[in-house]
């Protein structure tokens, strides 16, 4: 049940005591010493005031208080009850009813209705006199309560309550005479921004008699719409700081921004009163008083947060906030202490040892076969078990988040927006996918060339997008995930997409596709890696010169990665990069052909069977697995070897970014784990190969290139199509296997 | 109907660029070298605000601030100090007299025109 189903009650016993009120009231008009109506009427109000409170509220509490105050000095004998105190606490019963009533239409006082609650307050003030002064009311010390309807009311007229500033100022009774007039800095303050609201509270003014000209009574609620920091609009008030309780609070919807403003403080800032200052929250000055207070309290002294929120500096939404940003530092900074610096190249040295060691171990375990010794088998067979986990944890030594890379890639995005006028935002999505170091640190150059073209490129201009009913805003989206033993980068756009034919053209046009081939749209979108190759109208600083994605390609090649493009017009371009884990270890699946050994990645490959002698008979460049056609890639013949053959073919299936192909092979001869040596630079750009292995027996072996060796594949096939063979990448290769 | 403001400082630059940018601003403004030539100045004119320096030979701002807000015509005249030290003695002795206002030197003509406009009012 909340408070809102309980309000129906409210107001009905609200209703009553209204009633109560005014028959006591009646029998006092006749018998003004009549106690039991004095009291029963003392009573009513104090229950409207305290069911009241319980509902927040407080312009009803807060009038309440006053009416009860004066009926207690009637109650107590200091004051008469007569005529006018009649008329007036009917005055006052009537007010309470409007106020009832707009509870109930679920409103807030009007102006008018508040005026005649202050008026009528200051009626009532009169016969308070000093007592006013002396002891505020409970809750009314922390004036706002005054003014906090009509801060609901402006809210529920549709005015946005939220993003305006509330100020509380109490002006010291000397203001006046210091040659400082109130009504000089509230018109200052129009310059900061826009009174929404003002309501002067004259509350503390005394009877005529007892008023001294010279003394400033005055307090004033102000609401301002602002852009102003907090601290320029505590700085109006510094003349009249030290006499005056001023008190701004923040406006609601800034809060947000300081949560905004907290990230991005420097991990330093870590006590609260620091938090707040530097999000501007709160002013120094504030913080500085409300320590001095704190500091006065020598027994039980009030937590910062909760005496900043006393002090109305502040919102107890902030603090939350504050507190929460606080634990969040304290416990990264608890992290960090269990960090441990190391220099990348003990680190390096450390994984070419254990890579050492698992060669080492692979030869351990061949010649140990070889002995037929059980017990010497079992033995290396746990060092070699060991071996592994000692190989993984290595490995993850030099696994790092990308994050750090991706978060670089905000300055690419708001430089190229300034040079370029656009309005674009970055969504990061999987920065804590890990991957090895020194594939982050190469891929960094590659996807900000990608982000830098979808920016530039990709996302049109806003006018454009507008014409095309897309929002102003273009979206760069940077993705990283695990993906099937590879990661995947994506950089994608929701730009206007690859122009297909501008591409097919050009391609036509500088003789890489002939005249009459048709392709694929994989196929066309691969054209703009090749060298020398832009469609960009027109040549801009940043990208569009034809350099770049040659070398994009170029580079996640290098990593042995592949990359594939999906474009729709008008919806975007994703660039998808596939890389693998490590560069360094990875699990491979050892093949023979032609007495040649080969290392296929073990992540690639989905199956191994026995080619059928149909399929062996017949030399068919296809292989059907279970009703699905594959290419299969005869080893053999794009490696030209020469050599002994084995009597029955094999075939590894293996899958990249999709694609499934089946290799023909001699022999399976099982998993390993393969120490990458990178091939010599000579070496570097064959395709289909990605480097070398030490093996077990001391020989090499050649670690295959999956997705390299299908793009072969595919480009033999779609040659031999048309008819031009090429003969260079197979010659290539073969000289390097002699 | 324009505002007056009095400058009071014994260098002659500084009432020069505050004088410039008040009258820029449309106040009118009299000049003084010290308390003495303020006073004598003064004698019953019309002011709206004072700026003076702390330090001045002659009458220094102090004594001039509390001999003219003796004056009852002067009494809720407010006074902006110029000061170059911040939460010094001489403020301490100043906040006595009756200044509440300060200014630290140096200080840039539109930082004035924003303390005078919050004490001046439209």
């Amino acid at each position: 049940m909340s408070l809102s189903d309980a309000l129906p009650t409210f107001l009905a016993e609200a209703r009553g005591l209204l009633e109560e009120m005014e028959d006591s009231l009646r029998i006092l008009k006749q018998i003004p010493s009549d106690t039991d109506a004095i009291n029963a009427l003392f009573r009513a109000a104090h229950t409207i005031k305290g069911s009241a409170g319980l509902f927040g509220l407080d312009v009803i509490v807060t009038f309440t208080h006053h009416a009860e105050s004066v009926l207690d000095r009637v109650r107590d004998g200091l004051l008469p009850m007569d005529s006018v105190l009649i008329t007036l606490f009917m005055d006052c019963r009537d007010h309470l009813e409007n106020l009832i009533d707009a509870v109930e239409r679920d409103e807030s006082p009007d102006g008018p209705t508040l005026g005649q609650g202050a008026a009528l307050v200051a009626r009532l003030a009169h016969y308070l006199g000093s007592d006013l002064d002396a002891e505020p009311p409970p809750g009314v010390g922390a004036v706002p309560l005054v003014l906090e309807d009509p801060v609901v009311n402006l809210g529920r007229n549709g005015e946005s309550d939220d993003d305006v500033w509330h100020l509380s100022l109490r002006f010291g009774p000397d203001v006046l005479r210091h040659g400082m007039d109130p009504l000089s800095f509230i018109h200052y303050l129009t310059k900061m921004g826009e009174i929404v609201h003002l309501f002067t509270l004259t509350d503390a003014i005394p009877p005529a008699a007892e008023m001294d000209p010279e003394q400033c009574y005055l307090g004033f609620e102000i609401r301002l719409r602002s852009e102003a920091d907090k601290a320029t609009l505590e700085g109006v008030f510094d003349f009249v700081r030290e006499d005056s309780r001023i008190r701004i609070l923040p406006p609601g919807s800034r809060l947000a921004d300081f949560r905004k403003l907290m990230e991005s403080l420097p991990e330093g800032v870590q006590r609260l009163g620091e938090i707040l200052v530097g999000c501007g929250a709160i002013t120094q000055r504030e913080l500085e008083d409300v320590l001095d207070l704190q500091a006065g309290q020598s027994t039980d002294p009030p937590l910062l947060g909760e005496a900043l929120v006393r002090e109305q500096c502040i919102q107890p939404e902030v603090v939350a906030v504050a507190l929460d940003r606080q634990q969040e530092v304290r416990k990264r900074q608890t992290q960090d202490a269990r960090l441990l610096r190391v220099r990348a190249d003990k680190l390096d040295l450390l994984i070419d040892q254990v890579g050492e060691l698992v060669i080492a171990s692979a030869a351990l375990r061949v010649q140990s076969k070889e002995t037929q010794d059980s017990v010497l088998m079992e033995s290396i067979y746990e060092v070699a078990r060991l071996v592994d986990e000692i190989r993984d944890s290595a490995m993850n030594l030099r696994m790092v988040e990308i994050g750090e890379t991706f978060n670089r890639f905000r300055r690419v995005v708001r430089d190229v927006c300034k040079e370029t006028g656009k309005d674009i935002e970055l969504v990061v999505h999987g920065a804590d996918t890990q991957l090895d170091k020194s594939v982050v640190e190469r891929l960094s150059d590659p996807l900000t060339h990608l982000i830098r073209n979808a920016v530039d490129h990709g996302i049109e201009s806003p006018a454009q997008r507008r014409a095309k009913g897309k929002p102003d805003q273009g979206q760069v989206r940077l993705n990283a995930l695990h993906d099937a033993g590879s990661v995947l980068v994506e950089v994608s756009d929701d730009g206007g997409g690859l122009d297909r034919e501008r591409i097919l053209a050009k391609a036509r046009e500088r003789g890489v596709i002939p005249e009459d081939r048709e392709l694929d749209d994989n196929a066309v979108w691969n054209l703009i890696f090749e060298p020398g190759f832009s469609t960009a109208h027109k040549v801009s600083n940043l990208s569009g010169r034809g350099v770049g994605m040659d070398v994009v390609r170029r580079d996640i090649d290098a990593l042995r990665g592949s990359v594939e493009i999906e474009s729709r017009p008008g919806e975007g371009t994703t660039f998808r990069i596939r890389l693998p884990l490590s560069l360094a270890i990875i699990d491979g699946f050892l093949v023979s052909v032609a007495g040649n050994d080969y290392v296929v990645p073990l992540d690639t490959v989905l199956e191994c069977l026995e080619l059928p002698a149909t399929a062996q008979a017949r030399g068919d460049d296809q292989l059907s697995l279970r009703g699905e056609i594959l290419p299969l890639l005869r080893l053999t013949e794009l490696f030209r070897l020469q050599g002994p053959r084995g009597r029955r073919r094999n075939v590894v299936v293996v899958h990249w970014a999709g694609r499934k192909a089946g290799l023909l092979v001699d022999d399976l001869k099982g998993q390993l784990q393969a120490v990458i040596k990178p091939l010599d630079s000579l070496f570097a750009g064959l395709p289909g190969v990605s480097g070398s292995t030490i093996l077990g027996s001391g020989e090499v072996a050649l670690v295959l290139d999956v997705s390299g060796l299908m793009d072969l594949a595919l480009r033999e096939e779609t040659q031999s199509r048309t008819g031009s063979r090429s003969h260079n990448n197979g010659s290539r290769i073969h000289g390097l296997v002699q | 109907m324009g505002k007056t403001v009095m400058i009071v400082d014994d260098s002659a630059s500084i009432r020069q660029v505050v004088g410039m940018t008040l009258r820029g601003a449309g106040y009118t403004v009299i000049e003084a070298s010290d308390g003495k030539d303020a006073l004598a100045k003064l004698n019953g004119a019309r002011v709206n605000l004072v700026i003076s320096d702390v330090n001045m030979p002659g009458m220094d701002g102090i004594s001039f601030l509390k001999e003219f807000k003796a004056r009852p015509e002067y009494r809720f005249t407010p006074v902006i100090m110029l000061t170059t030290e911040a939460g010094d003695a001489k403020k301490s002795a100043g906040r006595e007299a009756g200044a509440k206002a300060w200014i630290i030197k140096p200080f840039q003509p539109n930082q004035m025109l924003d303390a005078v406009a919050k004490l001046m009012g439209p």
